[in-house]
């Protein structure tokens, strides 16, 4: 029997945020997706040698990928969201690869998973390019590309500036002042 | 009907740098996970959202144009990241519900 040309829809879409925390004891950052309605900024607690304190909501989804044809559904319960370039910083990986790419007219999209797990369990790489198929078959190719790459190229998180592409700040109708690091 | 079309019938300004092309269909959503998960290529994106994250959004799912509805201000930097992307962002004067009713008069609805 031949291998089924996947053709993917989104399944399984559940809105809420991305929460992150931060411990101001060590610097350590964490993240997870919250379905409550109204998450409260600035929710500090103890946990072993942590101090966590929530440092950001943003809007975002959570779904799964279904192949339309064979129903084999593909699960990014671990996928927390997708993170534009910007070319902040000339020797990260990412950036090398976005300039190489975009030559060939394709964008580069980072997946990130959520941390720290992410750290030793990175997206893996078929689930990445589950997702490249699925934004690829959804766009004009002969016009551009996508292709989506693993958050551990980031050489230095800290200094990142990426844009997170999802609804950061969208709950106010005005633009977030200034430009920092989503970590 | 593309972008260029749009533009002269709707008097719709063009604040970005971008090749005009084919519009199929509308898309009207503020939220960027909707779009993400509803929008077709080619579609019109209609919103009265102007943050930065709509440039790579609209990239991803490869909409024709984003129009900027109910006259609202767009930062300069969401039009020069949208110019060196190529994505077309428009704007109009007219609100969401009254700009939609003249894309369907115009031929176009969701696709």
């Amino acid at each position: 029997m031949p291998e089924c040309q996947h053709q993917w829809e989104m399944t399984n879409i559940q809105f809420g945020f991305v929460s992150f925390e931060k411990c101001f004891h060590c610097n350590d950052l964490r993240t997870y997706f919250s379905a409550e309605d109204n998450p409260i900024l600035g929710d500090k607690y103890r946990e072993g040698d942590h101090y966590w304190s929530r440092v950001e909501n943003a809007q975002t989804f959570t779904f799964d990928l279904k192949c339309t044809q064979c129903k084999h559904t593909e699960k990014f319960d671990d996928l927390m969201g997708l993170l534009h370039c910007t070319g902040c910083l000339p020797d990260c990986d990412v950036e090398i690869m976005r300039k190489k790419l975009e030559a060939e007219k394709t964008w580069t999209v980072v997946a990130f998973g959520f941390l720290p797990k992410a750290k030793t369990e990175p997206i893996p790489p078929h689930k990445l390019d589950t997702l490249t198929d699925y934004f690829n078959q959804r766009r004009d190719t002969s016009r551009s590309k996508i292709k989506v790459v693993p958050f551990n190229l980031i050489g230095d998180l800290a200094r990142c500036k990426g844009d997170f592409i999802h609804d950061v700040g969208m709950l106010s109708l005005e633009p977030p002042s200034g430009r920092k690091s989503p970590f | 009907m593309t972008t260029q079309d749009l533009i002269e019938k709707l008097g719709l300004k063009a604040l970005s740098k971008f090749e005009h092309r084919d519009v199929d269909g509308v898309f009207v959503s503020d939220m960027l996970s909707d779009v993400m998960a509803g929008v077709k290529s080619g579609n019109l994106w209609l919103t009265i959202q102007t943050h930065k994250s709509i440039v790579p959004a609209a990239n991803l799912v490869d909409v024709s144009a984003v129009i900027i509805t109910s006259g609202k201000e767009v930062p300069q930097d969401t039009v020069d990241l949208a110019s060196k992307y190529h994505i077309a962002i428009l704007s109009s004067d007219l609100a969401t519900f009254e700009l939609v009713g003249k894309l369907y008069g115009l031929g176009l609805g969701s696709k």
